[in-house]
This record gives C-alpha cells, sequence and structure tokens, in this order.
C-alpha cells in the first residue's frame, strides 16, 4: 500500500513537472528546436532554466515581421537621465527596416524566447547599483544599442542626436546648430582589387561602381549581413581584407567554378569597354544607363545588333526618331537615315543641302517639332 | 706639532667693491622675482607644471645646496673627531658656508612648497615612509646645530664686548653675563653636536638621493638606481673638501690675503681617494645594471650624463691625483671648480634632467623667473658670508703671537 | 673649563641611553604616518574601453560634483578636444582622452588617479597627508599638505595636479573616488552618469571575475589583460581595452609597489634607528680615541 500511495505520488509530481513542460513545448514545438540551442541543462525547468550565457544572441531568434513593429515609441525609462533630457522618440519601425540589411530584429532584441517580445528592462535593471554586474543596466543597455551604430559611422557622440536638452539645462548660445541626422553618405570606390592566393590569378579587380550603376546590382544583393558603418563610413577603408565567401556573391551572374579567368588574373584589370569589345560605341547616349536596359535577358548580353531601330523602333518597326528630341514630320519620316546622315554618321549634324535650298540649315530648321528627349 | 701662526678675526677690508654691487645687483633681481612668487604663486614665476613638478629650485637650491654645503660636516669629521688640528683654520670658513648654504636651503624649500606657511607641519606630522620626512627633519635639526656649532664664535666675537647705547645699555651686563654662561655650557657640550652634525649629514644627503628613487620608470635610468641614497653621500663627501678649498682661494683672493696654500694642498690630498670612491660607485653600479646602454644612444640625455661624470669627476680626479696641481693654486682653483661643477650637475641631473614623466604635455625649461631666483640667492649668500666674516673671527690672519685655542674640540685636561 | 674624560664617557653614556629609549619607541615611531589600509573590500571601477563612446559627460559630472568650474553642457559633445592628449588637472580631475586602436579604428579612454593599492603618494607625502582609505580611496587632508609636490613626483601615473597660479591655499587635486558621495552610498559621479556603463563600480575583486569573464566571453573583443590587475602591486580602477594599454596610453610598470625600493631603502637607513645611532657611537669612538693620540701627542 505505500508503495503504491509513493508511486501515486511520485507520477503526480511528474505529471505536474510534465504539464509544465508540455506547456512550454506548445509554444517551443512548432520552431522545431535543438533544446541545447538555449538550454545548457537537460531537464531546465520554469525555476532554474538554465539559459545560455548573455547576450542571447545565440539563441535561434523567433522571427517577427518588421511590419508588425510600433512605429514609434517613447523611451522614458531612464530616471538618472530625467533632469537632463526629455524622453527619446525613437523611430521603432524605421530602424526595424534598416535592420534588415544586418541582423535584423535579432540585433537588438538579442533575447527572444517564444511569445511575446521581451522588454529591455526584464533583464536590465534600472538600478545602477546591483549584484549581477555581467548584465548592463537599463540605461547602458539602452545607450549600448544606439551607440554600437551611431559612433561607429560617424565618429561621434553627440548625445542631442537623439536626446532633446531637458530645459533646466542651461546653455550660453541658446540656439543650438542643427545636427545633421542623415547618414553618412556611402562613398563607392569605382574598383577593388582584391589580392588572393588563387594560382588562377592572384589578382581580382572588381569594379565596384560598374557594378552597381551599369550592372543594376542592388547594395543588399550582395551586401547582407553588414553593419551600418561598413558602408555609412566616413573614412571608408577599401583594403580590409576579404572574407572567403566572395565566390558565393559574385556565383549569381559569374561563373565560379569554371571561368576563373573572368575575374582572377595576374595583373590589375582594365574595366569592360563596349566599343572596342563590342564593336558599339556607348557614346554619350548609352554610358549611363544599365547593362539591362538593352540587354534585356540576364546574363545575356549577344543578340543585339548595332542598328539603332533595334531598340528604338516605333510602332511600324522604324526607328523611332522621337527619340533624339525631335519628332519628324511625315515627308521626313520616309526617308532613308542616309539621306540625310550621311555614311550613317549620326555623331555629325545632317545634311539638308541634298534636297533644299542653301538657306534650309539645321538647326536652324527642324524636320519635324522637339519633343521631350526620352533616354528610355 | 707645528702650531700655525694664524688666528680666526673679523676681516677690516672695506665691503663694497664693483664685483659685490654686481652680486647686490643680482640678489636684488632675484628678490623681484621672488617677491612676484610670494604675491601671485609658483606658477607665475616658474614653469613648473603637473608634469614637472620639481624644478631647479629643488635640483640646485636644494639639492645641490645641501650638497656643496657638505664641507661642513667633512671639515668637521676631519678637524674635531679625527682631531687633524692642522685643519683648524679652515673649519670656520666651512662652518659659516654650511651654516648659510643650509639656510638657504630651508629658504628654498620654504619658497618652493606652494603652502609655505606650513613648512613646519612635518615637526608634528610624521611618515616615517617619506624620504623627504627625512630630508626635511635631519635638515631642521642639522640647521639648528649649525646654528648651535657658530654660537661660540659669536660669544668669542662679543664677550667682554657687549656695549649697547642708551637705555639698553642697562642690559650689557646680563647679556655679557650670559655669553659667558652660554660659552662654558657650549664648551662642554660641543663635541655632541659636532656629533650629531656629521650622523645628521649623512642621513639627510643620504635621503636626499632617495628622493627621487620613488619616482621609479619616471626617471631615466642612466639615474634612477637603489644605491641613490649612497652615491648622493659619497657625491657630498667627495664634494666637502673642493668647496672648502674654492672658498678659501676664493676668500683670500678677494680680500687680498695670503692663500693658506699649505693647509689646502694638504688638504686636497683626499679629494682624490673620496672622488675615485664615488666614480667607483657610480661606475659599478652602471655595469651591474647594465645602463651603459643608454650612453650609446647620443642624446642630451647621453651628453649631460658624460659632462656630469667626465668634466664633474674623471678630469678633476687625474688633477688631484697630480702633485703639480695640487701646490699649484691654480691647479687647485679648477680642479676643486670642476669637482664643485661635476656635483652641481649631478644634482641638476637627478632632480631635472633625469625627470621625464612620460605623459608630460610640455617639456620643462626653467624659467628667467626661477633662475633669478636661484641666482639671487647665491649672491645673497656671498654677501651674508662677506658680512659675517667681516663681524665675525671666521677667516684666520696671522698673527704674531701664538695663542692658539681649540675651540668646541674635546677639551685636554692640561692647562 | 675642561672636560675630562670620564665626563666624556659619562655624557656619551647618557647620549647612548638616550637614543636607545628613542630607538626602543621606534616601531610606533616607524609606523607613525598616515593611513594605509588594504581592505579585503575596498571597491574600485572596470573601466570597459570598449564600451566608451567618448561623450565626456564624466568629466561634466565629475566636475559638479567636486565644484569645479563646468563649461557649457553642450561643449562636452565638442570632440576638437581629443586633437590633443590631455592630462588630468585641477579642473579636470579626470579626462578623456582619444586613442588609435586597430580594431576599433579609435578608442576613448577614461583617466583619472588609479587610486593604487600601494600608493607612492601616500607613501612618500612628508606629512602624511594622504591616505588610502578601507573603501580603497586615496585621498587627502588639505590642512596637512604643505605644497611640496612630492606625491606629483612619486605617483607612476602622473596624476596629482597642484594649484599653482594661486599665492594662498593652493590645493594638491586629484580625484578623490568621490569620497564624500560613496560615503553617503552613492555611486561616484561619473559612474553614475556613463551612459554607456563604460565604469562599473563594485567590490575590487568582483570586478576582477567580472572582468576577466568578459575577456572569456568575448575574447575577440578584448585584449587578454587587465590593466591595474597588477601594476605597481594593483590598482583599485581596472582597464579592460581592445589593445595593449601599458605604453601609449598607461606607463609600463612592473608588478612591484611603487613606494617598495624607496621604503625599504628608507627603512634599512633608519631600521630601529640603528644605523643612524651606530654612526654615532663610531664617531664618538673616533672622536675620544683620536683625543687621547692628540694628547699623547701633545706630551711628547
Amino acid at each position: 500500500m505505500k508503495i503504491m500511495i509513493k508511486f501515486l505520488l511520485l507520477v503526480s509530481l511528474w505529471s505536474v513537472g510534465i504539464f509544465a513542460q508540455i506547456n512550454n513545448l506548445r509554444t517551443h514545438a512548432p520552431m522545431k528546436l535543438d533544446c541545447k540551442k538555449c538550454h545548457l541543462c537537460d531537464t531546465p525547468t520554469k525555476a532554474e532554466p538554465c539559459l545560455v550565457m548573455c547576450p542571447r544572441n545565440k539563441i535561434e531568434p523567433v522571427r517577427h515581421s518588421v511590419e508588425e513593429a510600433p512605429v514609434d515609441i517613447v523611451i522614458n525609462e531612464v530616471d538618472s537621465e530625467k533632469d537632463l533630457y526629455t524622453p527619446v522618440n525613437f523611430s521603432h519601425k524605421l530602424h526595424a527596416k534598416m535592420s534588415l540589411m544586418s541582423g535584423g530584429c535579432a540585433i537588438c532584441h538579442h533575447y527572444n524566447p517564444p511569445g511575446k517580445i521581451v522588454k529591455c528592462s526584464t533583464c536590465h535593471e534600472k538600478n545602477r547599483e546591483r549584484e549581477n554586474l555581467s548584465i548592463p543596466d537599463l540605461k547602458a543597455a539602452y545607450h549600448r544599442q544606439c551607440m554600437a551604430c551611431h559612433t561607429s559611422w560617424e565618429e561621434k557622440s553627440e548625445c542631442r542626436s537623439c536626446h532633446e536638452l531637458n530645459d533646466n539645462i542651461k546653455i550660453s548660445n541658446t540656439i543650438l546648430p542643427k545636427l545633421e541626422k542623415s547618414h553618412a553618405k556611402i562613398k563607392i570606390p569605382d574598383k577593388i582589387v582584391y589580392q588572393t592566393d588563387s594560382d588562377k590569378g592572384e589578382l581580382v579587380t572588381y569594379f565596384h561602381r560598374d557594378h552597381t550603376k551599369l550592372f543594376d546590382l542592388k547594395c543588399m544583393d550582395c551586401h547582407k549581413q553588414e553593419n551600418c558603418e561598413n558602408c555609412h563610413n566616413q573614412k571608408p577603408d577599401f583594403s580590409k581584407p576579404q572574407p572567403d565567401d566572395l565566390h558565393d556573391k559574385c556565383s549569381d551572374c559569374h561563373d565560379t567554378e569554371g571561368k576563373c579567368y573572368v575575374c582572377h588574373s595576374n595583373v590589375e584589370k582594365k574595366p569592360f569597354n563596349h566599343p572596342t569589345k563590342t564593336g558599339f560605341n556607348l557614346s554619350n547616349f548609352h554610358s549611363n544607363i544599365s547593362c539591362i536596359t538593352c540587354h534585356k535577358t540576364k546574363n545575356r548580353f549577344t543578340g543585339l545588333k548595332k542598328e539603332c531601330k533595334n531598340c528604338h523602333k516605333d510602332n511600324e518597326g522604324y526607328f523611332n526618331h522621337s527619340i533624339t528630341g525631335i519628332m519628324l514630320d511625315e515627308t521626313h519620316k520616309d526617308l532613308d537615315c542616309e539621306d540625310c546622315h550621311v555614311k550613317n554618321n549620326y555623331m555629325k549634324r545632317p545634311t539638308c543641302s541634298d534636297c533644299h535650298e542653301e538657306d534650309i540649315s539645321f538647326p536652324k530648321n527642324i524636320p519635324g517639332e522637339k519633343v521631350r528627349k526620352n533616354h528610355d | 706639532m707645528i702650531k700655525h701662526l694664524h688666528k680666526p678675526a673679523p676681516i677690516t677690508k672695506k665691503y663694497f667693491t664693483p664685483g659685490v654691487i654686481l652680486i647686490s645687483l643680482i640678489a636684488l633681481n632675484g628678490l623681484v622675482f621672488l617677491l612676484g612668487r610670494f604675491i601671485f604663486g609658483i606658477g607665475a614665476v616658474t614653469n613648473l607644471n603637473d608634469q614637472y613638478p620639481w624644478g631647479i629650485w629643488i635640483g640646485l637650491d636644494v639639492g645641490a645646496g645641501g650638497a656643496l654645503a657638505a664641507g661642513g660636516f667633512t671639515t668637521a669629521a676631519l678637524g674635531h673627531i679625527m682631531h687633524r688640528d692642522k685643519y683648524e683654520t679652515i673649519i670656520r670658513p666651512a662652518l659659516l658656508t654650511a651654516m648659510l648654504g643650509y639656510t638657504f636651503v630651508a629658504v628654498g624649500v620654504f619658497t618652493d612648497i606652494g603652502r609655505w606657511y606650513n613648512i613646519w607641519h612635518p615637526l608634528i606630522m610624521w611618515n616615517g615612509n617619506s624620504a623627504l620626512f627625512e630630508v626635511g627633519i635631519c635638515v631642521m635639526f642639522y640647521l639648528t646645530v649649525l646654528y648651535i656649532e657658530f654660537l661660540p664664535i659669536v660669544t668669542e666675537r662679543f664677550m667682554g664686548k657687549v656695549n649697547l647705547p642708551g637705555i639698553l645699555s642697562r642690559l650689557n651686563k646680563p647679556i655679557d653675563r650670559l655669553l659667558h654662561t652660554l660659552d662654558r655650557g657650549l664648551d662642554r657640550t660641543m663635541f655632541i653636536f659636532i656629533i650629531a652634525g656629521v650622523v645628521l649629514s649623512c642621513l639627510h644627503q643620504s635621503s636626499l638621493g632617495t628622493l627621487m628613487v620613488v619616482s621609479g620608470p619616471k626617471m631615466h635610468p642612466l639615474w634612477q638606481t637603489p644605491v641613490l641614497p649612497l652615491l648622493f653621500l659619497l657625491s657630498a663627501i667627495a664634494v666637502g673638501f673642493p668647496m672648502v678649498i674654492m672658498e678659501s682661494l676664493t676668500a683670500s683672493h678677494s680680500f687680498g690675503l695670503k692663500p693658506e696654500k699649505e693647509v689646502l694642498t694638504s688638504l686636497s690630498k683626499f679629494v682624490a681617494p673620496l672622488l675615485s670612491i664615488y666614480l667607483l660607485g657610480k661606475i659599478s653600479d652602471m655595469f651591474i645594471r647594465k645602463t651603459f646602454v643608454y650612453l650609446y644612444e647620443f642624446n642630451t640625455i647621453s651628453i649631460l650624463f658624460g659632462i656630469e661624470v667626465i668634466i664633474g669627476v674623471i678630469i678633476p680626479l687625474r688633477m688631484f691625483l697630480s702633485k703639480a696641481v695640487r701646490e699649484s693654486t691654480t691647479g687647485l682653483y679648477i680642479a676643486s671648480m670642476l669637482v664643485i661643477f661635476g656635483v652641481l650637475m649631478n644634482r641638476f641631473n637627478n632632480f631635472v634632467t633625469a625627470y621625464n614623466p612620460p605623459y608630460a604635455l610640455e617639456p620643462y625649461v626653467p624659467s628667467i623667473g626661477e633662475i633669478s631666483v636661484t641666482l639671487g640667492f647665491v649672491a645673497i649668500e656671498i654677501l651674508l658670508y662677506r658680512l659675517f666674516v667681516k663681524i665675525f673671527p671666521v677667516i684666520s690672519l696671522p698673527v704674531e703671537k701664538v695663542n692658539f685655542k681649540t675651540k668646541y674640540a674635546i677639551r685636554r685636561n692640561s692647562k | 673649563m675642561a672636560q675630562n674624560r670620564r665626563d666624556f664617557l659619562k655624557t656619551l653614556a647618557t647620549i647612548g641611553v638616550s637614543t636607545g629609549a628613542i630607538s626602543a619607541v621606534t616601531p610606533q615611531v616607524a609606523k607613525a604616518g598616515p593611513t594605509n589600509i588594504l581592505s579585503d573590500n575596498r571597491m574600485g571601477v572596470l573601466v570597459d574601453a570598449t564600451v566608451c563612446i567618448g561623450c565626456r559627460k564624466c568629466e561634466w559630472a565629475c566636475q559638479g560634483a567636486h565644484d569645479k568650474v563646468q563649461q557649457d553642457f553642450i561643449e562636452y559633445e565638442n570632440n576638437d578636444v581629443f586633437k590633443k592628449a590631455r592630462r588630468p588637472d585641477t579642473n579636470n580631475l579626470t579626462v578623456v582622452n582619444k586613442y588609435d586602436s586597430e580594431l576599433l579604428g579609435s578608442e576613448t579612454i577614461k583617466l583619472q588617479c588609479m587610486h593604487c593599492d600601494h600608493p607612492a603618494c601616500v607613501s612618500a607625502c612628508i606629512v602624511g597627508a594622504l591616505s588610502k582609505e578601507e573603501n580603497g580611496s586615496v585621498i587627502w587632508d588639505t590642512d596637512k599638505c604643505i605644497g611640496c609636490r612630492y606625491c606629483m613626483v612619486a605617483c607612476p601615473f602622473q596624476v596629482p595636479a597642484l594649484e599653482y597660479y594661486k599665492a594662498l591655499d593652493p590645493k594638491i587635486v586629484k580625484c578623490d573616488f568621490c569620497f564624500e558621495r560613496t560615503k553617503e552610498g552613492n555611486l561616484p559621479a561619473c559612474v553614475e552618469i556613463c551612459p554607456v556603463e563604460a565604469l562599473t563600480y563594485g567590490k575590487r575583486e568582483d570586478l576582477l571575475i567580472e572582468a576577466k569573464k568578459r575577456i572569456k566571453n568575448h575574447s575577440e573583443k578584448y585584449f587578454n589583460y587587465i590593466y591595474g590587475e597588477h601594476e605597481v602591486g594593483g590598482t583599485a580602477w581596472l582597464y579592460l581595452s581592445d589593445k595593449e594599454l601599458a605604453g601609449e596610453v598607461f606607463p609600463k610598470l612592473g608588478n612591484d609597489p611603487a613606494p617598495g625600493v624607496s621604503e625599504s631603502i628608507q627603512h634599512g637607513l633608519f631600521a630601529y634607528f640603528v644605523p643612524p645611532v651606530a654612526l654615532y657611537a663610531l664617531l664618538g669612538g673616533i672622536m675620544w680615541l683620536s683625543k687621547d693620540k692628540d694628547k699623547s701627542e701633545e706630551k711628547l
């Protein structure tokens, strides 16, 4: 009998434990996580969850959508600052969006147990005099989060970037210079020459400007997990040692398996020269438009003919002359190009004298009407 | 034993000469800056700052001043403790120099410390760990001892000659009686003070060396060594006699007396051994700590070290070893001057050159004010010396009758 | 008035007895000096230079707490001061300097009195005006101070400053670890205001544990060294950084207490007054002997 009671007691206790675990499992289960990612011991309990050390950024974050994020937050919890500054208005959603460039929400919300988002003050104590010195107090936690980025790209620590002075702070000059809140301008290098130890050629010349301006790459196509200051930097350093995964970044477009010579060389490469490589001179009109404007199919750059009407044609299949800023009138529309543009040289002025008297010339007289230039 | 035909007596030559007037001007200039220091603060007159807290006022006025007054205790040790009676004639001038020298060490400290009105604090506020405390206490005691040692000269001058004018004449008798009592009392106990003077000198001369030890790596390794106190003591002992020789020659030249060449020559025999002990100490310290590597770096610091050792020690050592130099007045004078320069340089190097705090914002160069005050003090010392030898029987003059009485030595039972 | 040999011996003996009496009380005298407590519970500050943002609010708060002249509040945001390295002085008991750093580009580091465990200034002070208190702070008593500046000579970190431009009542000034504030249970002013908690106040031994933990957990972020743990026998203020601080920021110092050599010389020379008394006796002996010789010479 005694054994029976003991057994029942044990079972009931056990079931309570199980129940508690099940309760958590309900939220945990959908995440399909290895328990050891967050818990150090085999059987974590509510009383002793034995979570991994802070900061718990190694804990698999629970993803939240940026769209769920509150727009603005007033940070009003740090008491010791209240006589110096007014509460900070934090543009939360804006920052959340920016965070997508980097680690996402988790770069600030570094502890994301399942369920509601944990407030900073849950772990970070308000009191600076406290037992656990390993976790920064609330004031420090806020500032460290913000200043980690805010100082790094502008090397400034002006409190007024975020705080407004409280009225009781007396200053001799009441009109304060406005602080520039915008990010430091991104300086894009023309090219970066990577030094590699590849036997296919040590140097890889990367034409950064061409890739972003002409090849139509977006920053985030390559810069996926970057800190703000990597780009918003006053003194960018483009000679930094490179990570090993550069091939991955290029392999979307380049054949990084076979055609090493495209990028690798023992000498610094020259930029892609359209006229010498293809015979088509980009001239004034095409030098600043991205490749994809003409080469519509991704990664296919052949098959375009030199003739303008290849791209610029009107509904009837002729060259759409309006693109030059002059819509030809009916008379001139039917002429051959060579009739006015001698020897198909479009750089020179058109010749009118073949048909007209000498008093008619371009640009005094126009064979049609002026329209807005349209490069597209 | 040969009795000297000399007896100390006040000099009767007139006080002011063109040279004295020039010295008076230097003194006056120093006093002007001194006034500035006490009205506007140390910062207004000196180039001292938070990184260089000590300048030439400590390095020269106190450090070198103390060392150069060492003639007092070395001659006292020689004349009184070892009873070499033939040096009797130089003891009094040396004592006067020491007395004036230490008075100006005290004045120098008084000028340099920021809260001068608290200068008496070390008497009741003790810190046994502090080298400066020991220097302070020893200097205070030694200064008192020096004044006591000088007292017999005062009593000798005025005993039976007290003649105050007017109403004060009523005091003549009691004062005279007081002088007699003093003289008798001092006669009996003087040896206590003489020994105390030597002990106190040894203590604070070495503690002056300990002063900079605490600054640790801020002091250049060419000078920073745990044996600094020993080197300071040895150099002070070595510079004692050259200082006495230099003074004696200067005084006799200035007062148109015949130089006491015989005494000085035999005194100069002690210099070479003392100097070589000091040099040995310095060189062996350098080799034990292997600091000679810093001499290969050819910079201001190594040059100043070279000047200090070569011109200030080695050359005069060689000169004092030569009999010809020892027997020539000029030779003695130059050699003594070099030793004095060497020790002066050593103290300057220890306190100023060697002190190089790594995070100084600007280097220290003594200001005109500091130099003026230091020169001013030296000038005043010279003026006071001249005054004292005119008033008191300090310098020995040739006398016809041999009636020489050893003052403040342990008396003989004879007579 | 001649003195005979018996008199001489008598007097010498009297001196011997009296100096003996002095040496008997020396144990107390030798210890006569300032408070110098090395408590196990002494406090300290852990400065994490990798966190510091160089906002200089500590300078502002410090000046406020010590009745110093404060600049305009927003002037502290002016980064131009970083162009020149500064030192603590009479109005700035703490200064923040900017140093180059390989890992972070630049690093701002706060300087102030380190509050040594074995302070050279306390050992050096001629009147014992400086003291090491139980809570770890090194403070001083201006009323005792004579303004000799020996503490400034002694300090291995070049911290104490003097009000050189005051003719009367110039004071030695340095960080006092906010002795008055901490006595009332407040934090030091700089620690309290630091927005990023680059300064952590706590028991020194706890801070050392914490510092080691940080280095262990973030070995990529920290240079594996706690400046102040052992320097000159340990300091109350401890520094963590991403680079070696000894050299550019702080002096390269040994692990022996700064006043060690000086104190042992001092105590060696004055070991219970034995050396001075022995010297006195020796000189007395020489004097007595040579007097004898003199007399015999005279009799010849």
